[in-house]
């Protein structure tokens, strides 16, 4: 069962990496949708260093609106990014006080 | 919110190592926390980084870039390495040969420096065949 159903509100951890990473430093502690499951398949973080039998986790897609990724995002309200996580990156999006 | 700082803080850093302003790197003595973030961010994470306008090409496909991208999948087919591996040596080659050097000169670089860190070739065989090769293509020019 995934910890995260697909509209459910995530924030990216924002935990420290000492080397290789593929969770981009802008999209750290920033806010999005799940809109896609991806399939399990072993976390880059063991993969990438050759541990082909390491760790394997549920891998999400999500979506940011640029707004809430680029302080000084000129276009559209509508425009999104998309990026895809394993669970470990995320957590449960705090209730956000208008 | 705290995060959009620290990013501006970590992207001004990555901007000062961005090949077309440099900030001297002389082996400093001692070097602060975000300074030591910024060297090592990973460098294939670009995403926010100011670039300029870049012309289009349409280029055709080199026989070494060819044989390269085969030998390199054939290493992953042989449980050599993995797509993720090869991604981490790139980046491990630093920003200076990982954008000096063309896309897939940096795939055949690592796959060497794989084979080597593996124990699956030595130092003196991957010369020993350099120097074949050039002596092949000396005699035929």
């Amino acid at each position: 069962m995934s910890k995260y159903q697909v509209g459910d509100r995530v924030t990216v951890r924002d935990a420290p990496t000492m080397f290789h990473t593929r969770t981009q430093a802008f999209t750290r502690g920033r806010t999005g949708v799940v809109v896609e499951h991806r399939p399990e398949w072993v976390i880059p973080e063991d993969e990438a260093w050759g541990r082909d039998n390491g760790r394997t986790e549920r891998f999400y897609v999500v979506r940011f609106n640029q707004r809430d990724l680029w302080a000084d995002y000129t276009g559209s309200d509508s425009d999104t990014l998309e990026s895809e996580f394993s669970e470990r990156w995320l957590m449960p999006a705090k209730e956000e006080t208008k | 919110m705290s995060s959009h700082t620290n990013f501006d803080v970590l992207q001004k850093r990555v901007r000062a190592l961005a090949p077309e302003e440099h900030t001297v790197l002389d082996s400093p003595p001692t070097i602060s926390n975000d300074f030591f973030d910024a060297l090592r961010h990973v460098v294939h994470d670009v995403g926010g980084q100011p670039d300029g306008p870049m012309a289009y090409k349409e280029k055709e496909e080199e026989d070494w870039e060819a044989r390269t991208y085969v030998t390199c999948e054939c290493l992953a087919w042989r449980g050599v390495w993995s797509a993720e591996e090869r991604r981490r040596a790139e980046n491990d080659l630093g920003e200076t040969l990982y954008f000096g050097l063309p896309y897939y000169a940096r795939w055949i670089m690592v796959a060497a420096k794989t084979l080597i860190n593996k124990g699956i070739i030595t130092p003196d065989e991957l010369s020993a065949k350099l120097e074949e090769v050039r002596q092949r293509l000396e005699v035929k020019s």
